[in-house]
């Protein structure tokens, strides 16, 4: 369908949308005018993608010029392709003239179609294994020699060859290509897909790919660097930007981390010790080039670009690299004296917090390395590795980290802290130390992004409460708005239940939370609600080590086996591959009509990227308020740190960040409107107004007064009224003043009369 | 005994047996045995006020209304209300296909029991197992083997009166869902706590309908969804002729051996017309020749699926005194006063062929029983 808004002609792909839709999109078309920022909550099953997708792509074609780019972050490969099928659904409902080229883009792994690299497992390997036939040195030294001697990736060498008679050579025709497509594309044509879409990304209007891309300044600075300010940046299902935006520069370093390091040292001093005695002329003319300042990164093949620097574009100093770490032979011994002296701080019994400045000051009087000799160490690091033309990258991962960590110490002052931990506070007995260089301002990642591009979109179906999301990212949306769903029926059956059948309160708070009768009424809510629920349920835990022992205990109480004889049992461990397995029988499970239970915990990778739609769960119960573990260092002193630069008190962050995990892991039944489930929210504390109030609007809306207290049974009864409701048929379109889908000519009355909305 | 199943409201359905594990237990499927069943069940060792809360449950008789008020439940707007639903929603299923659609008049329906635990769950009055009388594949293997030797005009259809939430099955019910699809049986399953997807799967892929009750009186309607034939398949749709006998009724006093009790019997029962072999129930297949022995009423009772009474419109209660006035003041069925004390007139329906009134009662009796309006047939013989 087509219609109006204000000025622009938008193109939807399908016959009717829904009226939280349309709103997103006038809100959306508002910033944009604007050119600002903004928010925007909307529940999942609304098709916030689509509609996403379907304004700015109309947007971009009202709007010709400048021309406007579309750059959507999704965080894992999956949801990436199901962003682009939706994108190819919009573009075949495009008009002809209009069409536009879009992409995904993703690391080697999932791109690479050449069999010798893929035989590699980890990320890292089949990054080095590509290195290994496509860098530089390689193909020069595989054309000196006989062909075969030097064993090179054809695809890569074919692409090479098209493109080097220009850009235009390989531009892809307009169309949407998803991974599969650049894979297939490339095995047909015999180019390499993946150096084929970091190409195809400079001319394309949408680029599909990870939030690293952009976050992380260390890949940010090799694959975004060249997108134009004209873009609009999408961060999809954005509810833990904060955290992405932290780990990306945050470093931890472990004893593995330091012995790697010294073996990685040890080869390059041999490396070193090899060139002097054959080619000692190329360390003379790195030498030269570093003297001379050169920007190392201009003139690189493009298969030799490595992760470029870990700190922001705006901080790094354009200046030579300093004298004392320009010879090989200076930098290496630096870096040794770097590495021992991080031994000899692992090697302490108490935990100790200190501030990038008193730690570089250490490092400075301890092992003579000044402040901006860290500062260079990664970039150093990378020249050094080039000149020695080391392609197993994936060896020398460890010495990398070390010189990730001395550059972003050595680069922030502000918004930091090294934390040395001498064994988990959980288990205190087995020692394993660890040096954490912790980001505290997740503003510091997004800064530059928000800086560099016209708009940014922050959206997911958990951003509340949303004005906390700007003084966490430090920046000013012009629009930030809340949607919530039209039903046609209550779908959504939310319920705080605090106490169990014998009317003692129930929680997971720290001093009840072992108390036999919380663990007894909490193993009778599952056992009542397995007979009453069919097919799948879904169970969250505060933690690993908390869902361990409360199934250990169901086990001794009998009540494990009890669920058994309605449900089967499935957990989720910190082992993917065996989650996995569970996570298939548990489908298989609900599908046979076995039914079955799924325990997981919140924050965990169930948590954050499974759906449990339709059957897979009809009712998900959230056993307690999922904090996080409070004496935790790095919590600690982010907490401080929030409390003094952006004003924002401890237990407003930590229960909001509580209600968003919460709202996440239930949020994970329901995908669309035609879906039902239940949830339950089992703690005491859910009660509270503070906790309630930060769960989004369309868990609230649906939060009836009457279901705020319940006690087991009474949660028993609603739960069966509501599924005996939700099973008879019903009507999908909505009748009367509940219009929940418009067509084309609702659209066109609203526009005449635009009074009447809503 | 479960076999003079949901088919006894006139479809000439053949009473197939239940499958044999289905009846272990005595299965209370049918409405007239139901209540016998519960009153067999009422003395349970509790006390009157007990039961009151236990099993009456008064307090959902109850309705509240805008200013808060409790007031009984107004039943009969209510049921009449239902009632119209199901009729418009069948002929509104019957005007979108074809005009005429063929039915499948020939049923051969067997009814499983689900009598696992589940099915003593208390929230249906008296409860579950009495309600209605698991392993749904292994029924489905039964059902499937008694089935697939029927003749092709016959219909074949489950209908799985369901109360647990999970079937614990030996082998891979996907396959068994299949190979009923394969052999045209339509599965039908009415649930008594809340929808499963498996069932609903076996539904849509058999094409048999997926029903969950909400309490006793939806329950026994949606059993009575399944007494009107379904359309026929269309593969099977094709005119064949069906021999069949009508017997004669035995002579009282005359001894014979029954063929289907495998004993003497005295007077009563049918004689089948090719083998002379004595049974006792019609409609049925002799057990000795396999002729399908009906009589003509079965026919006839049949012949309203075919050609139902036209639904009748609602006469809205709203119109100006002025032409309410020329409405019939009378049912014209039982000629009970259509107005009301305050001289409104109640809400009632008028047939749109003859234009003659109806009250609701009548018009629930005309088209659930009689299957004959009273208003048109006293035209037609009035004009012949």
């Amino acid at each position: 369908m087509k219609f109006q808004i204000e000025d622009v002609t938008v193109y939807f792909p399908y016959d009717y949308i829904y009226p939280e839709q349309y709103e997103y999109m006038v809100e959306l078309k508002r910033a944009l005018d604007a050119r600002g920022h903004c928010l925007l909550e909307m529940p999942t099953g609304t098709g916030k993608t689509v509609a996403l997708l379907s304004l700015i792509t109309s947007y971009a074609l009202a709007r010709p010029s400048p021309p406007l780019k579309l750059l959507y972050c999704t965080r894992t490969v999956h949801e990436m392709e199901k962003t682009l099928a939706e994108l190819r659904l919009l573009h075949s409902h495009l008009p002809p003239t209009h069409r536009s080229l879009a992409l995904g883009l993703s690391s080697r792994k999932n791109l690479c179609v050449n069999p010798y690299v893929l035989s590699s497992a980890s990320r890292d390997s089949v990054d080095s294994a590509c290195r290994r036939l496509t860098a530089s040195w390689v193909r020069a030294a595989a054309a000196e020699q006989p062909p075969g001697a030097v064993p090179t990736c054809s695809f890569f060498e074919s692409y090479d060859r098209a493109a080097s008679s220009g850009p235009d050579a390989v531009l892809l025709p307009p169309g949407v290509y998803t991974l599969g497509d650049l894979r297939a594309l490339g095995r047909e044509k015999g180019w390499c897909p993946y150096f084929l879409a970091r190409q195809m990304i400079r001319y394309a209007n949408v680029v599909v790919y990870s939030y690293q891309y952009l976050l992380d300044p260390k890949v940010a600075g090799i694959i975004s660097r060249e997108m134009q300010r004209e873009c609009v940046v999408v961060f999809d299902e954005a509810h833990n930007i904060d955290n992405v935006c932290i780990e990306a520069l945050s470093v931890s370093v472990r004893r593995q981390t330091l012995d790697g390091a010294t073996r990685n040292l040890h080869r390059m001093a041999q490396e070193i010790d090899r060139f002097k005695a054959t080619d000692a002329s190329r360390l003379r003319a790195e030498y030269n080039r570093l003297v001379e300042g050169l920007a190392q990164r201009g003139n690189l093949a493009l298969t030799d670009a490595w992760l470029s620097n870990p700190a922001l574009p705006d901080d790094i100093l354009k200046e030579a690299v300093p004298g004392n770490i320009r010879r090989a032979e200076h930098f290496l011994s630096v870096l040794r004296r770097l590495v021992q002296y991080l031994k000899g701080r692992l090697q302490t019994e108490n935990v100790e917090t200190e501030r990038p400045v008193d730690f570089v000051a250490s490092v400075s009087s301890q092992a003579g390395i000044d402040q901006k000799m860290l500062r260079f160490c990664y970039d150093r690091l990378h020249s050094l590795m080039l000149t020695l033309e080391i392609t197993d990258t994936d060896e020398f991962l460890h010495i990398q980290t070390i010189c990730d960590f001395a550059t972003l110490v050595g680069t922030y002052m502000q918004g930091f802290s090294i934390i040395i931990e001498p064994f988990d506070e959980r288990m205190p007995h087995i020692p394993d130390p660890v040096l954490q260089l912790s980001c505290h301002d997740a503003s510091l990642a997004i800064k530059p992004v928000f800086d560099r591009f016209q708009s940014v979109i922050i959206t997911s179906g958990t951003l509340s409460p949303i004005d906390l999301y700007p003084r966490l990212l430090n920046f000013n949306p012009v629009i930030s708005r809340s949607f919530t769903m039209s039903l046609t029926r209550d779908c959504i059956c939310p319920m705080v239940l605090t106490r169990g059948s014998d009317q003692l309160p129930v929680s997971t708070k720290f001093d009840m939370r072992s108390d036999p009768g919380v663990v007894r009424n909490y193993g009778r809510l599952l056992l009542e609600m397995v007979a009453a629920v069919p097919d799948g349920i879904v169970c969250f835990f505060v933690s690993y080590s908390y869902m361990d022992g409360i199934v250990n205990s169901w086990n001794e109480m009998g009540i494990l086996q009890d669920v058994m004889q309605h449900k089967l049992v499935f957990i989720e461990t910190q082992d993917v591959v065996e989650t996995t397995l569970a996570l298939d029988n548990y489908r298989r499970a609900c599908d046979c009509g076995r039914g079955a239970v799924f325990f997981s915990v919140a924050r965990g990778k169930v948590a954050e990227g499974i759906d449990f739609d339709r059957h897979y769960g009809r009712l998900v119960i959230m056993f307690g308020v999922p904090f996080q573990y409070t004496l935790s260092r790095i919590l600690i002193a982010r907490l401080e740190y929030l409390r003094n630069t952006f004003q924002i008190k401890e237990g407003d962050f930590l229960t909001f960040d509580a209600l968003r995990q919460a709202a996440q892991c239930v949020g994970r039944v329901i995908r669309s409107k035609a879906d039902y489930g239940m949830m339950i929210f089992a703690d005491k504390r859910y009660s509270r107004h503070d906790k309630r109030s930060k769960l989004p609007g369309w868990i609230l809306s649906h939060l009836h007064d009457a279901h705020l207290n319940l006690s087991t049974d009474m949660a028993l009864h609603i739960a069966r009224e509501f599924l005996r409701r939700m099973a008879q048929p019903y009507d999908k379109a909505g009748t009367g003043g509940r219009k929940t889908l418009l067509s084309q000519e609702d659209l066109e009355k609203m526009g005449e009369d635009p009074m009447n909305m809503f | 005994m479960s076999g003079s199943v949901a088919v006894h409201r006139g479809s000439l359905g053949f009473p197939a047996m239940g499958g044999g594990e289905e009846r272990r237990k005595r299965g209370g499927d049918d409405e007239e045995e139901e209540e016998e069943e519960e009153e067999e069940n009422g003395v349970r060792g509790m006390e009157a006020w007990e039961r009151a809360y236990a099993d009456e449950r008064s307090w959902e008789a109850l309705q509240e209304d805008e200013s808060g008020l409790l007031r009984p439940i107004d039943t009969k707007t209510l049921v009449h209300a239902q009632y119209r639903r199901r009729l418009l929603l069948r002929s509104a299923a019957a005007s979108s296909a074809a005009p005429r659609i063929q039915k499948g008049l020939i049923r051969y329906l067997y009814v499983v029991i689900d009598l696992s635990r589940a099915a003593s769950e208390m929230d249906f009055r008296p409860s579950r197992m009495v309600v209605v009388a698991k392993c749904v594949e292994n029924a489905l293997e039964l059902v499937y083997g008694y089935l697939s030797q029927i003749p092709s005009y016959g219909h074949r259809e489950v209908l799985i009166l369901y109360s647990a939430l999970n079937t614990c099955d030996p082998g891979d019910i996907m396959e068994t869902v299949q190979q009923c699809k394969k052999a045209k049986i339509r599965c039908s399953v009415i649930g008594l706590s809340a929808e499963i997807y498996i069932c609903k799967h076996l539904c849509e892929e058999t094409g048999g309908s997926y029903t969950v009750a909400l309490d006793e009186s939806h329950f026994k309607e949606l059993l009575l969804e399944h007494a009107p034939p379904p359309p026929a398949i269309a593969e099977y749709a094709a005119a064949n002729l069906i021999r069949m006998g009508f017997p004669q009724r035995g002579a009282d006093g005359v001894i014979s051996i029954c063929s289907c009790h495998k004993e003497a019997k005295v007077g009563g029962g049918y004689t089948c017309p090719r083998c002379k072999a004595r049974v006792c129930e019609l409609p049925t297949e002799c057990q000795i020749c396999g002729l399908t022995l009906v009589s003509s009423p079965h026919l006839a009772r049949s012949y309203h699926h075919l050609f139902p009474v036209t639904p009748f419109n609602e006469v809205s209660s709203r119109i100006p005194t002025k032409w309410s006035q020329k409405l019939p003041q009378t049912c014209y069925g039982c000629q009970q006063s259509l107005v009301s004390h305050g001289g409104k007139s109640d809400p009632h329906v008028s047939c749109p062929k003859c234009n003659q009134h109806f009250c609701l009662d009548c018009d629930i009796y005309i088209h659930e029983s009689l299957h004959n309006c009273p208003g048109c047939e006293s035209q037609h013989g009035s004009t012949t």
